[in-house]
């Protein structure tokens, strides 16, 4: 049974979903990641595969190769600034993002950057594109605020996305986090995107479930995992049971074997 | 001889006007959006019925402005143009960024950001007088935005380009908004959330109509409504704002019932 729960993005909604979030959940064993590694190594791949939850609501659709975009550079210079803001308090959101900017600039000018980084891309541009990556990482920025100040239950920024490399399968999964908060001993994972869910929202979050439960040392999964569009006013929610990570790998295995076939038409 | 003049200093800034007198905000409203919300689906069903369209329909705030029938296409998207490049140049504004030289800037911003666009393709069709005409026009219409906007303050929380959608009606229905600068929290007690939207043309009743637009969006976004609304005119320098409450909100939900009506016919 389904544990997808629709909920309007207000204050009070994100708490009792944190705080209804259940008391127990499931652990991922040394069988289940065998288990998903043989299904990955059974959808042959020329390439290294590497694939995420955009890639399950999208269907396997092929994708344009990945290019820096202010749009996509918001996410990263937003969540950085509001770090630098929990450590100093008397920073504005504005000032944590172009000190970050800054930092960004500085290491490409040290030469410590690699072509298609994010610095390195940074370091291209013109003054009024900077502007704008600004501007947009500003408002990506407070719009993250927003979400954290509304939050009764501690919590802190993610350390970074869930990455897991399925063993012997030449295959990457990541999986999208921001905010993880701690409810007594359960773990409650938050993850906000940009634009409106669609139908496939909700495999799509029960597979960054399902990394992030891959990519924790335990395979202890998060007790709930809920996705947030602040643009649209919704959230959606799964539950870290046994039923929704098998789901979850199922939908990736499946996203693998679509784009395998793919790959065959066009070599065809 | 009638004769305009401008004063170098605006006596009040379109930020000032935003932000108003602080001691006088009315506490958050966060009741009315379901009521709006059931207004709306009320309204469309009595539009639509069961019926299922194959495509949605899609209500912009453009949607609500009075149309003006244009037989240049040429005119037509040079003020597109005029009006994405302004709302650029605002946007680096908002957050402190000195412009000097506005279309140059805001042209490189706009390129950055929608790189690889079929808009981008159109605008490099265009031919040398058509640039240099729209290069006068954004240079001219930043700078009445520049000095009329004032200064933006960060701990103001400002964000730009603030994109809402709602769908209604099972998706049929879907409303789209983009607000062009924002300020104020959603989360504090008293209401402080003031919605900005600068056009390059002179204000009419279409302007109206996007102000509680933009009001009730973004209170069926939050479910707060939003301490008030204003429209800025870069043509004319006029700047239109009205406090948000349940009456505009309504009223809002009517206009957009009847664009509704009206699309319902073609369908």
């Amino acid at each position: 049974m389904s544990t997808l729960l629709h909920r309007r993005n207000t204050v009070r909604n994100v708490n009792e979903l944190v705080a209804s979030a259940p008391t127990t959940s499931s652990q991922l064993t040394n069988d289940h990641r065998a288990s998903l590694s043989a299904r990955f190594r059974a959808v042959n791949t020329s390439t290294h595969r590497r694939l995420d939850a955009w890639m399950v609501e999208q269907a396997g659709k092929p994708y344009d190769p990945f290019h820096w975009t202010p749009q996509i550079a918001r996410r990263v210079l937003g969540t950085n600034a509001l770090r630098r803001i929990n450590a100093r308090n008397d920073l504005s959101i504005s000032q944590a993002v172009r000190d970050e900017l800054a930092d960004h600039l500085l290491r490409s000018t040290a030469g410590y950057t690699q072509s298609g980084s994010l610095s390195y891309w940074l370091s291209g541009l013109s003054h009024a594109s900077l502007g704008l990556v600004c501007a947009e990482a500003v408002t990506w920025s407070t719009t993250t605020y927003e979400v954290l100040q509304g939050l009764e239950h501690p919590w802190q920024l993610a350390q970074s996305d869930a990455y897991y490399d399925v063993s012997a399968s030449r295959t990457s999964l990541r999986g999208r986090r921001d905010i993880v908060i701690k409810n007594d001993d359960q773990r409650v994972v938050l993850r906000l995107r940009a634009g409106s869910p669609g139908k496939s929202s909700g495999p799509g979050l029960r597979c960054d479930l399902t990394i992030d439960a891959l990519a924790s040392p335990t395979g202890t999964a998060a007790s709930r995992f809920i996705g947030v569009w602040p643009d649209a006013g919704v959230c959606l929610s799964v539950d870290g049971t046994m039923a929704d990570l098998r789901a979850g790998a199922r939908d990736l295995v499946r996203t693998a074997v679509v784009q395998q076939r793919g790959q065959m038409l066009k070599a065809a | 001889m009638a004769m305009t003049i401008l004063a170098p200093n605006s006596p009040l800034s379109v930020v000032e006007a935003l932000r108003g007198d602080k001691t006088k905000r009315p506490v958050s409203d966060f009741s009315s959006a379901s009521g709006l919300r059931a207004q709306l689906e009320d309204g469309i069903y009595s539009i639509m019925g069961k019926a299922s369209p194959v495509s949605p329909l899609v209500v912009r705030s453009s949607s609500l402005r009075q149309s003006h029938p244009t037989s240049d296409i040429q005119q037509a998207s040079l003020s597109l143009f005029r009006g994405i490049l302004v709302t650029q140049v605002l946007r680096l504004l908002s957050i402190g960024i000195e412009v000097s030289d506005p279309f140059s800037e805001a042209l490189s911003a706009w390129r950055c950001e929608k790189s690889g666009t079929e808009i981008i393709r159109l605008f490099n069709q265009l031919d040398k007088d058509q640039v240099a005409r729209l290069e006068a026009d954004v240079n001219a219409h930043s700078s009445t935005l520049k000095r009329s906007l004032g200064t933006v303050n960060a701990a103001w929380s400002p964000r730009s380009c603030v994109r809402s959608s709602q769908r209604f009606a099972g998706g049929h229905v879907l409303l789209f908004d983009v607000i062009d600068l924002m300020v104020g929290s959603t989360v504090s007690e008293l209401a402080s959330v003031a919605l900005f939207d600068v056009t390059t043309s002179p204000l009419n009743a279409g302007a109206e109509r996007t102000m509680r637009y933009h009001a009730l969006l973004q209170t069926l976004k939050t479910s707060v409504v939003p301490l008030r609304t204003s429209i800025f005119s870069s043509a004319t320098s006029e700047l239109w704002t009205s406090d948000v409450d349940y009456e505009l909100l309504s009223r809002s939900v009517d206009e957009v019932l009847a664009v509704l009506s009206d699309m319902w016919k073609y369908v």
